[in-house]
C-alpha cells in the first residue's frame, strides 16, 4: 500500500480536524470528497508530511514518516499541491519548478529535463520564461501542479487542484490525472463531484474528520439511487445520501 | 519537449547546491537595493572620505566607520526581507514537504543575499582604494579596516535573515534595519577607555573618542590587534546566528541539527573570546589599540622612511606621507629659521616626529607632542597639527598654526625660554615670531617692536653676540637694542 493510515487523528487547537481515519490507497486516483471543514486538507497535510498526526499510524510508500531518514525518502517521492499555492512573484515558471526540483533532490543531471517535462505537461511551455507575478490564477494553479509532478512522484497529493481552472483546462487536467494515476498514487481533495466522477478510480468521503464512505465512484452513485437526496447528478445524489446517512 | 528542454539540457549539470545558489542569486531582492547602496556609499562614505587629505590611515579608518553605518542597516534589511520570504509568500507549507533540509534552503538564500552585498561592497571600496592609491604620496593600502567592514556584511546579513525567518512579516525588514542602525550607534556610546569590550563594534577603527587620525600607521606600523578581534567576533557571530537557524526540529534531521548546534557553539565561543580579547586592549603609544594576546612586537618598530626636505640652511624634513605639506610648512617656518640660522643652540634641522598617546582620565586620551629641540647638534622635532586627532586643517591653516606654535618653540629653544621666560626672552620671541603671545606686557611689546624694527642682519648679529647671556637670563629689557 502506498498510503496506509490506521485510526489517524489530528487536533488543531481545540478542534479535532481528523478524528480517526483509517484509509489505504494503491496506485490510481483517489478522490477525497467532503464539505468544508470535513478535515480533507488536514488529512492531506499529514499525508504530505507537512504536519505530524496527533495519534494513529501512518505509513507512506511503505515507510514511516515519523523517522527523519524515511521521511526524507518519502518526500523525494512525493508531490504536493496545497489548497492555496504560495509562490515567489519574481521567479519565472521554469525557475519556480526548478527550485522545487532541487528541493526535492531530483538528481542534478536530471533537473533540466524534469523541469521541462513538468512544464510541458501542464501546458505552460510557451510561458516557461514568464514571471509568476504576471500569470493568471489558472496558470498559477498549473505551475503548482508542475512543481508537484517535477520529481515524477510515486505519491501525489493535490488539494483543490482544479480551483481557478477554466472548463478546457479542467478537462485537460482530468486527463493528466488519469495518466498520472497509471503509475502513482494520486489523492485529490476536491469539492467538485464531477472531477471525481471523471478522473478517480476510488473515492473517499469525509465528514467531521472521519471517512464516511470509501469505494468506487459507481458505488457512491449507487448509494444515492432510490433516495430523495439532493443533487443534479447521480454522483452528487450519492454524495448527499452518504452525508445525510452519516449525520443521522 | 520544446524549446524549454532543448535550452536547458544544453547546460552543464551543476551540483544542486550550486544550482540553488544560482537561482537565488538571479532572483535575490538585494539586486534591487544595489543602486540605493551605491548612492548611499557615494553620499555618505565616498564624498566624506575623499575630502580628507590623501592618507591611507585617515581615509581608510574613516571609511570603516562610515561604510559600516551605511552597509549594516541595508544588509540587515535585505537579509530580513529574504529571510521572511517564505512566510510572506505563504510558502511554508509547500516547502515543508520537500526533501532538502530547511537549513540548506535558508543558507542558499542567505548566501545569495550576502554575495550581492559583498560584491557591492568590494566595488565601492575598490573605487575608494583606487582613488586613494592614486593620490597618496607614501605607503601602501591598509587592508584591515576593509576586512572588518567586509566581515560585518555576512554577520549582519545573518542577523537580519534570522530576524526575518523567525518573525516573517513585511514590517520585519524595516524594523530590523532601524534596530541594527540604532544598536550599532548606541553600542559605541558604551566605550570607556581602551580596554572596553564594546570596541568590538565594527564601527570602531581606533581609539573611539579620537576619530580618524592621520598620524597613526605612518611612523609606526598599523596595529591589526583590534581589527583581528573584530573580524573574529563577526565571524563567530555569523556562525552562531546561522547555526541557530538550523536548531529547530523543522530545520532538518538529527545529524544536521547536531552540526548546527556545533556551529552555534563554536561561533559563540569565537565571538565571546573576541569580546574578551577586546576587553584587554590598551592604548598603544602610537595611537592605536594593542591587545596583548594578539600583539606582535614587530609592529612596535618604527617604519624606515626617507624624509623629504626643503632646501634651506636649516632644512625642514617631513615624512614622505606628508610631502604635500612641505612647501607650505617650510615657507611658514622660513622667517623664523632665517632669524636663528647659525646661532648657537639653533637647530641644524627640523624633523617631523610622531606624536605619542597616553590614556587620560574620564575616557580621555592625552596626545603628547614629543620632541621640541633636542640632541647634539640640536634638531627640532616637529609634530604637524594634522598628525594629531582633531579637525583636519587645510594646508594653509596648518601652515599658519606651524608658524606660530613650532616657530615659537624653535625660538624659545634657542633663547632658552622655558615656562617662566623672562621679559627679555619674551620680547625676542615676540619680535621674531610675532603675534605668538596673547596680551603681552606693554614694556615687552615695546621692546619687541624696537628689536623687530632693526634690520635683519643687525638683529642676527646682536643675537649671535648675546644669545648665551639671553639664555642665562642675564639681560633686561633695557639692554635690548
Amino acid at each position: 500500500m502506498n498510503v496506509e493510515t490506521v485510526d489517524l487523528t489530528r487536533r488543531l487547537g481545540r478542534t479535532q480536524a481528523v478524528a480517526g481515519v483509517t484509509l489505504s490507497a494503491e496506485e490510481g486516483v483517489l478522490g477525497l470528497l467532503g464539505p468544508n471543514g470535513a478535515g480533507k486538507t488536514s488529512l492531506l497535510r499529514m499525508l504530505a508530511t507537512v504536519i505530524p498526526p496527533t495519534s494513529g499510524r501512518l505509513r507512506l510508500l511503505g515507510r514511516d514518516p515519523g523517522d527523519h531518514a524515511q521521511r526524507r525518502e518519502i518526500r523525494r517521492r512525493l508531490g504536493y499541491l496545497p489548497q492555496s499555492l504560495g509562490y515567489y512573484p519574481g521567479f519565472t515558471v521554469v525557475e519556480f519548478v526548478e527550485y522545487f526540483a532541487l528541493l526535492k533532490e531530483v538528481p542534478a543531471e536530471r533537473v533540466p529535463h524534469a523541469v521541462a517535462a513538468a512544464v510541458e505537461r501542464v501546458g505552460l511551455g510557451d510561458k516557461a520564461k514568464t514571471k509568476l507575478r504576471t500569470l493568471s490564477g489558472g496558470m498559477l494553479r498549473r505551475v503548482g501542479i508542475a512543481q508537484a509532478i517535477v520529481n515524477v512522484p510515486e505519491l501525489l497529493l493535490l488539494d483543490e487542484p482544479t480551483a481557478g481552472l477554466d472548463p478546457e483546462q479542467r478537462m485537460a487536467f482530468r486527463t493528466l490525472l488519469r495518466d498520472l494515476g497509471q503509475s502513482a498514487t494520486v489523492v485529490v481533495s476536491t469539492h467538485l463531484v464531477e472531477d471525481v466522477g471523471a478522473a478517480c478510480s476510488r473515492v473517499a468521503l469525509m465528514d467531521q474528520g472521519k471517512i464516511v464512505f470509501h469505494g468506487t465512484p459507481a458505488e457512491l452513485t449507487t448509494r444515492g439511487e432510490g433516495t430523495d437526496a439532493a443533487g443534479d447528478a447521480q454522483l452528487e445524489r450519492g454524495y448527499s445520501a452518504v452525508l445525510a446517512e452519516a449525520r443521522s | 519537449m520544446t524549446a524549454v528542454s532543448a535550452t536547458r539540457e544544453r547546460r552543464l549539470p551543476l551540483r544542486p547546491a550550486g544550482r540553488l545558489l544560482r537561482l537565488e542569486l538571479r532572483r535575490n531582492a538585494m539586486i534591487w537595493m544595489l543602486p540605493l547602496v551605491a548612492a548611499l556609499f557615494w553620499f555618505v562614505v565616498y564624498r566624506r572620505t575623499v575630502a580628507y587629505p590623501p592618507s591611507w590611515s585617515l581615509r581608510v579608518m574613516s571609511m570603516q566607520t562610515s561604510v559600516v553605518s551605511v552597509f549594516v542597516p541595508t544588509v540587515v534589511g535585505a537579509g530580513a526581507w529574504v529571510g521572511s520570504r517564505e512566510g510572506r509568500h505563504a510558502m511554508t507549507g509547500l516547502l515543508a514537504g520537500t526533501a532538502r533540509p530547511r537549513w540548506m534552503r535558508q543558507l542558499a538564500a542567505w548566501a545569495a543575499t550576502t554575495s550581492w552585498v559583498v560584491v557591492a561592497y568590494l566595488v565601492c571600496v575598490g573605487v575608494l582604494y583606487a582613488v586613494t592609491a592614486s593620490q597618496v604620496s607614501w605607503g601602501g593600502p591598509l587592508w584591515w579596516p576593509a576586512v572588518v567592514a567586509a566581515a560585518s556584511v555576512p554577520a549582519f546579513s545573518a542577523l537580519g535573515f534570522a530576524a526575518g525567518a523567525l518573525r516573517p512579516s513585511r514590517f520585519t525588514a524595516p524594523l530590523a534595519a532601524i534596530t541594527a542602525f540604532l544598536a550599532l550607534e548606541i553600542s559605541a556610546q558604551f566605550i570607556h577607555g581602551a580596554g572596553s569590550p564594546w570596541q568590538i563594534s565594527p564601527l570602531v577603527a581606533g581609539p573611539w573618542n579620537i576619530g580618524p587620525n592621520e598620524g597613526v600607521a605612518t611612523f609606526y606600523h598599523y596595529l591589526p590587534d583590534l581589527p583581528i578581534a573584530q573580524a573574529l567576533f563577526l565571524a563567530g557571530l555569523t556562525a552562531a546566528v546561522l547555526g541557530v537557524l538550523g536548531l529547530p526540529a523543522a530545520a532538518g534531521g538529527r545529524w544536521l541539527r547536531r552540526s548546527a548546534a556545533a556551529v552555534t557553539a563554536a561561533g559563540l565561543l569565537v565571538a565571546g573570546t573576541a569580546v574578551a580579547l577586546a576587553g584587554t586592549g590598551r592604548l598603544d603609544p602610537h595611537g592605536l589599540i594593542a591587545i596583548p594576546a594578539l600583539h606582535s612586537a614587530a609592529d612596535d618598530r618604527p617604519i624606515d622612511y626617507t624624509p623629504v626636505c626643503s632646501a634651506a640652511e636649516i632644512p625642514v624634513c617631513l615624512h614622505p606621507a606628508y610631502a604635500a605639506y612641505l612647501p607650505d610648512v617650510a615657507a611658514a617656518l622660513a622667517p623664523v629659521l632665517a632669524e636663528v640660522a647659525g646661532l648657537p643652540f639653533a637647530p641644524v634641522r627640523v624633523d617631523q616626529a610622531a606624536a605619542t598617546y597616553h590614556s587620560a582620565t574620564d575616557n580621555g586620551i592625552e596626545v603628547r607632542l614629543a620632541g621640541g629641540l633636542s640632541g647634539t647638534p640640536p634638531v627640532f622635532h616637529l609634530v604637524l597639527p594634522n598628525q594629531v586627532p582633531g579637525p583636519v586643517m587645510t594646508t594653509q591653516e596648518q601652515a599658519a598654526a606651524v608658524r606660530v606654535d613650532a616657530g615659537t618653540a624653535i625660538v624659545a629653544g634657542v633663547v632658552g625660554a622655558g615656562r617662566d621666560a623672562d621679559p627679555a626672552q619674551q620680547a625676542i620671541m615676540l619680535a621674531i615670531v610675532g603675534g605668538s603671545m596673547s596680551d603681552p606686557d606693554p614694556q615687552v611689546a615695546a621692546a619687541a617692536s624696537r628689536f623687530a624694527a632693526l634690520p635683519a642682519a643687525e638683529r642676527h648679529a646682536w643675537l649671535a653676540a648675546h644669545v648665551t647671556a639671553l639664555r642665562a637670563g642675564q639681560l633686561t629689557l633695557a639692554q635690548l637694542p
